[in-house]
């Protein structure tokens, strides 16, 4: 904790341009020396702490033990696409995940719009129930469900867990979608009321249409949630054909734990697209919403 | 313009000038207003709402109903009473599972937000390359746990892998970090704090965003040093948005499943199987529903106690 102590009473960024320039002036020499042990501080801390995803990108590329090529090379990932059914259960994935993303956003986002603008009794006791069924062990709900979906034929199923997963994301997205909705301001439906446009236009043609930050923000939500599940995929899902990446990577190592390279390419397949996701849109990803959207109310 | 059932806030402010529609006597049109939101509300609201009854709602009711009877994931079975719970509450891996829960917990929890909220406020200063080691700084919580156990456990299962060898190279032995009861419990521990810090970091950092710069300055011309600032300034005044971040990181733990059963498998002889792994087991490697959604039922109640306290913390920081 002494960094922390340390650091944050730095010369910051905020101020007026004058106590700026005053405080500039008085610790810039200790400042700029500040300013680079922090950054050598950090620069440490962030290596350390991706050695586990380096090892991932590294060992995907390292030729095999049998194999006869040195140096950099694809050969673990066309084994890996060519030996299993890596892009049967990749396909899967994307299948689950944009169907849960859509969906969840859909429903989400005018369940937002209720609980940001509605001041009800009946609003404000949903959103409680919303954080109660947030709080309940995924596991509780599991095993009913697969009894019930085990007559519905949904076991093994790709539309059974997407059921599952658009259910377990609804809480945080619909919080997450109103708190995006409340600092939408109401004057921008009050105007397109005066012109004539109903309650539900105004949501779906002025309040929708600037929210493009919040429904990106929870589709993300709603994408990491999708692709990275575990548990619900390994219980629902029972036979290879079915398969999504997760369960996938999983069976694969404990069946071939020493082929290391095989085994990380398939780990790089699978953490790509949530990287390459995140990295394009972290910028409208924001969980910090969350607390004022569950304390609000 | 008292007690609206359904209104928007601007309808119960009073500055309506006027709804949707053309309605041309002036005092309906408040009233037309209101219906129309109540009525699309209610529009708007229902996917959600039959979607919370139909895979929440109705699970938690057959839930309850399997709790009370000795079946299999095949049929209901008989009628038990309270017998499942009593059993849970008297075998000696409940409690050994609920112990392994509490550290995974505390220290998934506080282990977290403290080098989340440390992080947070190294990079609210100036460094050169700000930007980046924010988004780097996210992986660990955007990368599947599936394949950062993986990468783990290629770094630490062996004796032979990086991590004990490089200790065996220092002097200190070779840990088996995996094999040994307590190292397995602190190396989960540890893998838990390395997958949520991430989720603390933005928590703290869109707190820390709200705290003006300028009460520093008059602190520190009053003389409080810097951990007298920190203790008695910036904690208090991020301290709602603290307590929503451990009830979080509270149900994100004690929920958790493939962190623990993903690295361990919940061993080396149970001992960091958490109540979740135990339920899970129960019911699909044993096949007794009964128990295992005993258990679950348990966790839920000890957590919606936990997250009711602090939750009363929360009320108390706001009215501040």
């Amino acid at each position: 904790m002494s960094t922390v102590v340390h650091t944050h009473t730095a010369p910051a960024s905020g101020g007026s341009a004058a106590t700026a320039a005053r405080k500039s002036r008085m610790v810039s020499e200790a400042g700029m020396r500040g300013r680079w042990w922090r950054f050598a501080a950090i620069l440490l801390i962030t290596a350390v702490v991706l050695v586990p995803i380096g090892v991932v990108a590294v060992l995907a590329f390292t030729p095999g033990t049998t194999s006869t090529t040195t140096g950099p090379t694809f050969e673990n990932f066309t084994n890996v696409f060519s030996e299993t059914l890596a892009s049967t259960w990749l396909g899967n994935s994307l299948v689950v995940t944009l169907a849960t993303v859509v969906v969840s956003v859909s429903v989400a986002a005018p369940a937002g719009y209720v609980l940001s603008r509605g001041r009800s009794r009946a609003v404000s006791s949903y959103s409680l129930l919303l954080f109660v069924m947030q709080s309940l062990p995924i596991i509780t709900s599991v095993v009913p469900l697969f009894i019930l979906f085990a007559k519905l034929g949904l076991v093994d199923n790709l539309l059974g867990i997407t059921i599952v997963y658009v259910a377990s994301t609804m809480a945080v997205a619909t919080w997450m979608m109103a708190a995006y909705f409340d600092s939408i301001p109401i004057s921008l439906e009050e105007a397109s009321w005066i012109d004539g446009c109903s309650v539900l236009g105004s949501f779906t043609k002025v309040v929708l249409r600037n929210s493009l930050p919040g429904v990106l923000s929870t589709a993300i939500f709603a994408f990491l949630l999708a692709w990275n599940d575990y548990l619900v995929a390994i219980v629902f899902l029972r036979s290879d054909l079915t398969f999504t990446l997760p369960i996938g990577v999983q069976s694969f190592f404990q069946q071939n734990a020493t082929d290391w390279g095989s085994v990380m390419a398939l780990a790089v397949v699978m953490m790509l697209p949530p990287v390459i996701v995140f990295a394009a849109l972290n910028k409208y990803f924001s969980v910090g919403g969350i607390g004022g959207s569950l304390a609000g109310r | 313009m008292t007690a609206t059932t359904h209104g928007l806030a601007k309808a119960r402010r009073g500055v309506a000038p006027g709804g949707p529609g053309r309605t041309p006597k002036k005092h309906t049109r408040t009233s037309t207003l209101k219906a129309q939101t109540t009525r699309t509300f209610f529009w708007l609201l229902l996917p959600s709402v039959l979607l919370l009854l139909l895979i929440n709602g109705f699970p938690l009711v057959y839930a309850a109903i399997q709790a009370t009877h000795n079946g299999s994931l095949i049929n209901t079975g008989a009628f038990v009473g309270w017998d499942n719970f009593v059993d849970v509450l008297t075998s000696p891996g409940f409690w050994k599972a609920a112990r392994f829960t509490l550290v995974f917990t505390i220290v998934g929890v506080f282990g977290s937000w403290a080098v989340g909220l440390g992080l947070a406020l190294l990079l609210r200063t100036r460094i050169p390359a700000r930007g980046l080691f924010k988004v780097l700084l996210l992986l660990p919580w955007v990368v599947p746990i599936v394949v950062s156990s993986t990468a783990w456990n290629w770094l630490v299962a062996t004796p032979q892998s990086p991590v004990p060898s490089l200790f065996h190279a220092l002097g200190l032995g070779t840990p088996l970090f995996l094999a040994d009861p307590t190292l397995a419990m602190v190396t989960v521990c540890v893998f838990k704090v390395w997958v949520s810090f991430p989720f603390m970091m933005m928590m703290s950092a869109s707190a820390l965003a709200s705290v003006d710069e300028n009460i520093y300055e008059a602190a520190s011309m009053d003389g409080a040093s810097r951990f007298q600032q920190f203790t008695q300034m910036t904690l208090p005044l991020v301290a709602r948005s603290t307590y929503i971040s451990w009830i979080l990181m509270t149900i994100f733990c004690v929920n958790d499943f493939p962190t623990i059963y993903l690295l361990t498998g919940g061993g080396p002889v149970d001992a960091t199987t958490s109540l979740v792994v135990f339920a899970y087991r129960t019911v699909f490697q044993n096949f007794q529903t009964g128990p295992g959604v005993a258990v679950a039922f348990l966790m839920t109640l000890t957590l919606v106690i936990v997250s009711a306290l602090l939750y009363r913390q929360i009320r108390k920081a706001g009215v501040e």
